[in-house]
């Protein structure tokens, strides 16, 4: 029991040496001239390689994306589910049809709600 | 086959249908004093189909994902009840959110699926996913009113309860990594085959066992698991509030006793292990919950901090099944007969919470000054629920301190017998204190309080309720004793 503890010990004591003795090498090193200090342009920008953005990247969204968003999860789960079914239509039967349709029914239920409660409305 | 085990199920079902009626009744009709009459009656229906499987012989089904059995029925049948009583004292307190009553009374219907899935379900997994249904509900239910409070109330409420959903996911993932075994009943035989030795050699299981403790503590609110109790009660709408207290508590005792006596109960070094544990934490929830409770000042405070010492009234009960290692069902029965009657009990005081508030706009106990003049019914009504809490005759709650405490007396508990008794006579203080003030405080105005029909008869239904239980207590304690007769013996 307390030798499987020791061996956690040891891992952890690794990872502290590790963690302490990685950023000392590097500064070590830099201080002794091995790793030299060529600055360019290309280095200091916040993406190495890939697009530089356009713009702002503090872009504003209207909030009713979140509700359209909202409605697409519950019939991306609708079509996870339909898809499976579909392929095995015939060995589920009347059985699988039942299944599936109540399932669509409770999320036809909430499909009408947010309609009716104007979700749906873009004003 | 699993459709013809479906009719098995149909107290949840017909209750699900009923909340799906009122979402859509809710879009297209203008009267919605029709909805609390729609779920009022998906209520009855569902209480009927539970009523008629009471006598059904036990059985699991969705392989052994949840167990019909007369303890499940009990608790349903309790949940039900809670939740009519809430909706009926609904009435005087939905004004507050006009715009949202069909939500509010859908989800009061889902979350007492959720609890009644809760109490039937016999797999880790399962389990889960009743809690979550149960949960995420009451999450929305906390934050209706919109206002501040509210609000701070529902954002803690999810942030703690999805903590202690994780807790209680590490929990059952330890468990599971032991047993191999999901379903209680297979942990339970794998349990029953570890060789002989204490929890302390075999610390996989222990710590599964306490992180399982603490996540179902949070739902019955036990310390140190109770700190979001007094905020969320406090900013709640005060109906959600009473529905916390009384219905999410007793789903919380109910998955705990099955868990642990089904699953963990066989060895019985184990069963005494953690009936031990929940004995201490008893003493400390219900010393702490007395102790706090007297320099409460708000009244929906108080009673928060007053039914975190009634759940450690219950952990009396609790611990008493777990010393008492099987066999006996005295325990339990105290336990859930104890429920009942607390669930009467704490539903009565929040109902006349609800109708005094609703006039006098305020929560606090000094408000509530010479109330004995101007709502005579009211404050006898709360005066009644509040000597039973104390635990005085002739009201439920004497009855069930006495039984519980007699059988954990029984069971060589005696020293958490005195301390429960201590707390009761420190709890006599601030149950009391209430009392006065309605009764001698002298009335801020000579108004009558108004309440609506509905109120006035749920109020009476839980006063009803709290006279029999503590006058004629001896078929309630049938009932309760055949409900734990599924296990053990």
């Amino acid at each position: 029991m307390l030798a499987d503890y020791g061996y956690i010990g040891l891992l952890l004591i690794v990872a502290i040496l590790f963690t302490v003795s990685m950023p000392l090498l590097a500064l070590s090193l830099s201080f002794l001239g091995i790793i030299p200090r060529k600055s360019n342009p290309d280095k200091t920008s916040t993406y190495e390689c890939g697009m530089e953005t356009i713009g702002k990247t503090w872009v504003q969204f209207n909030f009713r994306y979140y509700l359209y968003a909202i409605i697409f999860v519950a019939l991306d789960v609708l079509t996870v589910f339909l898809y499976p079914w579909a392929v095995n239509l015939k060995e589920l039967g009347l059985l699988g049809l039942i299944s599936v349709a109540v399932f669509f029914a409770i999320l036809v239920v909430g499909y009408i709600y947010a309609w009716r409660k104007g979700a749906l409305e873009w004003k | 086959m699993i459709v013809s085990e479906l009719h098995l199920m149909t107290p949840e079902l017909s209750l699900l249908g009923f909340a799906l009626v009122v979402i859509l009744l809710d879009l297209f009709i203008k009267q919605k004093k029709v909805l609390a009459g729609v779920s009022i009656a998906g209520l009855i229906v569902s209480a009927g189909f539970t009523l008629a499987m009471w006598g059904a012989p036990t059985i699991d089904i969705f392989y052994a994902m949840l167990a019909v059995d007369r303890f499940a029925l009990f608790f349903k049948f309790l949940l039900l009840a809670a939740a009519g009583l809430i909706i009926l004292a609904s009435q005087d307190y939905v004004s507050k959110f006009e715009r949202f009553q069909g939500e509010y009374y859908a989800l009061v219907l889902i979350s007492a699926v959720g609890m009644m899935l809760l109490t039937a379900a016999a797999d880790l997994i399962s389990i889960y996913v009743a809690l979550e249904l149960s949960g995420i509900s009451l999450y929305v239910l906390a934050s209706f009113l919109k206002d501040q409070k509210s609000t701070e109330a529902g954002l803690k409420y999810l942030l703690l309860g999805a903590v202690a959903s994780a807790v209680l996911l590490y929990g059952m993932a330890l468990v599971f990594g032991l047993t191999g075994k999901t379903c209680l009943l297979c942990i339970a035989d794998v349990v029953e085959t570890m060789p002989i030795a204490g929890l302390l050699d075999n610390p996989a299981l222990l710590l599964g066992i306490i992180l399982l403790a603490a996540g179902f503590g949070f739902k019955i609110a036990c310390v140190p698991f109770q700190m979001w109790v007094p905020d969320v009660y406090e900013g709640a709408p005060t109906p959600i509030t009473a529905y916390l207290s009384v219905a999410s508590k007793a789903a919380g005792f109910a998955v705990i006793v099955r868990v642990f006596f089904v699953a963990l109960g066989a060895p019985s070094w184990l069963s005494i292990d953690w009936g031990i544990l929940f004995a201490i934490l008893s003493a400390i929830t219900m010393t702490l919950g007395n102790v706090v409770a007297i320099v409460q000042t708000n009244i929906k405070r108080m009673l928060g901090y007053s039914s975190i010492a009634q759940a450690g009234y219950l952990m009396v009960g609790l611990a008493t099944v777990g010393v008492a290692v099987g066999a006996d069902a005295l325990g339990r029965s105290g336990l859930l007969f104890f429920l009942m009657s607390y669930a009467v009990t704490n539903l009565g005081a929040f109902i006349a919470v609800i109708a005094i508030s609703n006039k006098i706009d305020s929560d606090l106990i000094g408000d509530y000054t010479g109330m004995g003049k101007r709502a005579p019914l009211l404050a006898v009504a709360l005066t009644l629920c509040l000597v039973s809490l104390i635990g005085l005759p002739p009201t439920a709650g004497l009855i069930a301190k006495i039984y519980i405490f007699n059988a954990a007396v029984h069971h060589g508990l005696l020293w958490l017998v005195i301390v429960a008794v201590i707390n009761s006579c420190i709890s006599a203080y601030y149950y009391l204190r209430v009392v006065k003030v309605m009764w001698l405080g002298a009335p801020v105005s000579e108004e009558k309080v108004p309440s609506s029909w509905a109120l006035r008869a749920s109020l009476s239904l839980c006063c009803l309720g709290v006279l029999l239980l503590g006058v004629i207590p001896g078929s309630f304690v049938g009932m309760a004793e055949a409900a734990v007769r599924i296990f053990g013996s």
